[in-house]
């Protein structure tokens, strides 16, 4: 599949089927996330795949965000502690969450090329979800992406693409 | 004995406490589109349990047609919302339910 074509065909999708998505397809979307950069090469993240109809309905119960009825979860998650061994604050703070975002972009283009629709959320209970995943208070979850075959998708929402300067700041006018 | 709508009432209620918390720190459009979205689970959860409302219906099929315009302008979502509200009317005045 083109790259380009991939990334300008994705979109976030809030209602899927009921189908089953396989654990080595999931596993697969996982690996493309490993692949992405790291800032410093921390590679602080885990990942908790989340396919039980149960925990994942929970998971809903505290993620307002999770939208529709996904057939799979995949919680990205940053080892905190370690981000600020290896990178103190600048790694704890920020490059962490540039890290899992990244992450995050692999995953859902990778899902795109398998057929799969995704959605990344923020809007979830980040000390409910971490009690109810039973992590440690060092291992923080950062994203949830919803995965499944989609049961519609909604147009794109305007791109503004007059934001780019060559050199120096031209102004947004 | 729990009866057959607790489970579902229980999770929106958790959906709408969590939202209450998370409003805090969102969007500030997030919160008008939380609560279309709770109400459309609470029509959706009251059909499951037997209740036919036509209106109730419609304003469901309203909600689950225009919540996502929230992520696409924020203008449309806001007349789709205000639009909402005054189609109530009618169906506030609807006899025939």
């Amino acid at each position: 599949m083109d790259l380009l074509k991939a990334i300008m065909e994705r979109r976030s999708v809030r209602s899927f089927q009921a189908d089953h998505v396989p654990e080595d397809t999931l596993r697969r979307l996982v690996e493309a996330g490993i692949w992405a950069p790291s800032g410093g090469n921390a590679q602080t993240w885990c990942f908790i795949i989340v396919t039980d109809g149960v925990s994942i309905r929970r998971l809903k119960m505290l993620s307002p965000g999770l939208l529709g009825n996904p057939p799979a979860v995949i919680v990205i998650c940053q080892d905190i502690a370690e981000a600020e061994r290896k990178g103190a604050k600048l790694g704890k703070e920020i490059l962490s969450l540039m890290d899992s975002a990244m992450a995050a972009q692999n995953i859902m283009l990778a899902a795109y090329a398998e057929g799969l629709g995704t959605c990344i959320v923020r809007s979830f209970h980040p000390g409910g979800v971490q009690k109810l995943l039973r992590l440690p208070d060092y291992i923080e979850p950062q994203a949830l992406i919803s995965v499944g075959v989609p049961a519609s998708v909604h147009k794109p929402p305007k791109r503004n693409f007059d934001i780019v300067s060559f050199q120096e700041y031209n102004g947004n006018d | 004995m729990i009866s057959s709508i607790e489970p579902k009432a229980f999770e929106l209620v958790c959906y709408m406490v969590t939202s209450a918390c998370n409003l805090l720190n969102e969007n500030r459009l997030y919160g008008p589109f939380r609560l279309i979205d709770a109400a459309s689970r609470l029509i959706a959860l009251l059909e499951k349990e037997g209740v036919k409302s036509k209106r109730l219906k419609e304003i469901q099929e309203r909600i689950v047609a225009g919540q996502y315009r929230v992520m696409e302008d924020e203008k449309v979502f806001t007349d789709f919302l205000q639009d909402l509200v005054l189609d109530l009317i009618p169906l506030m005045e609807d006899k025939t339910v």
